[in-house]
């Protein structure tokens, strides 16, 4: 309609602002229940903390919910589903991660099968911390991100696009539990010592 | 105790029956407790002595009417870690053994299930045998890869 394509710009910064506006009351939350978190969940959601009072409902599907709560550690095996739940999801699309476990391991860093750091694999838009986190810190974490949507600063569904490859490749790093030539070396070693006993 | 009694060896500890036997031994000894009372195979476990070069197999089995919990214990050699399957005896065993073999490495003879059971595309060493460096495995393997760059409230 001869509008120029700053002008377009501008149009769609106004509407995403007011959408974000709009929908930073109504999260739905997909709450992928890993680890120790999952018992945190219950009375955030029952009348004693009352999270609808904000507008945060659960959703029972991925592809109608906005945030998804990874609530504690994951296992190489659960990583995989939760990839799987985050892609189906539709964007704008939010992470929030429970708990030391997924900041660094936390009481898991030095166990085989978990892995230490979730923002290496899908973007984290908030961490919890705390072992594990109590209700009130789960209302706060909520508030904080209306806040960051409102601002704009939740975009980790946009870093997800933009290191789409770096994302993948990582994930199919500790997927095939790859590992560097050193240990390939030190097998092949063991193996030679065995065979000579 | 009901056990020793059966058995003819073992020694009352903390108010179970432990019985120490040969790989030989296990299966007459498993069929001779459950045709006397210990009908529940209650789980197999398995201890890795690493300084003593061995792995010990433990049987545990309880009787309803006794109330008496039977350990049975069995040493295979670390090097030479194969055992009979006892899963035709009790079918639960299959599973027991399924994971033993995953986690520990062990091979049981006459198991065709010893398939994948926690891991998955595992291609390392058993994880909870005592040699497997675990915080090694973890520098290696998790710490090696890389953070995605650029600032947390970076857009497109």
């Amino acid at each position: 309609m001869g509008l120029h394509n700053g002008d377009k710009m501008m149009r769609y910064e106004e509407w995403s602002k007011l959408a974000r506006k709009a929908s930073k009351r109504s999260l739905w939350m997909v709450h992928f229940c890993t680890g120790c978190g999952a018992i945190e969940m219950p009375p955030v959601m029952t009348s004693r903390y009352d999270m609808e009072r904000f507008g945060i409902a659960p959703m029972a599907t991925p592809r109608q919910a906005d945030v998804l709560l990874i609530t504690g550690y994951l296992t190489v095996k659960t990583l995989r589903r939760v990839i799987q739940v985050y892609e189906q999801m539709q964007s704008p699309k939010y992470v929030i991660a429970f708990g030391s476990c997924t900041i660094n391991g936390g009481m898991y860093w030095d166990s085989y099968n978990t892995i230490k750091h979730l923002e290496k694999y899908i973007p984290v838009d908030l961490y919890i911390a705390g072992c594990m986190p109590r209700p009130e810190g789960i209302i706060n974490a909520f508030l904080e991100l209306m806040k960051l949507i409102d601002e704009g600063k939740a975009r980790g569904w946009e870093r997800y696009q933009k290191y789409y490859d770096k994302y993948k490749e990582n994930q199919r790093r500790v997927f095939n539990f790859e590992v560097k030539e050193e240990e390939k070396e030190e097998k092949e070693q063991k193996r030679e010592k065995n065979e000579e006993h | 105790m009901k056990s020793i009694e059966l058995l003819g060896k073992g020694e009352e500890m903390h108010g179970r029956a432990y019985i120490k036997l040969s790989a030989d031994e296990i299966e007459e000894s498993i069929k001779k407790l459950k045709e006397n009372g210990f009908n529940h195979f209650v789980m197999l476990s398995c201890v890795d002595w690493l300084d003593k070069g061995k792995f010990e197999l433990v049987y545990h089995m309880w009787n309803y009417e006794e109330k008496e919990h039977a350990m049975l214990s069995v040493d295979i050699d670390r090097n030479n870690d194969v055992m009979k399957s006892m899963s035709h005896l009790f079918p639960q065993i299959e599973t027991y053994e399924r994971e033993i073999h995953e986690m520990y490495g062990i091979k049981f003879e006459g198991n065709n299930r010893l398939t994948p059971f926690l891991l998955e595309n595992w291609p390392h060493d058993p994880p909870m045998r005592k040699d497997f460096d675990s915080k090694k495995f973890v520098k290696q393997m998790y710490e090696s890869i890389p953070f995605i760059e650029g600032d947390e409230n970076e857009g497109i």
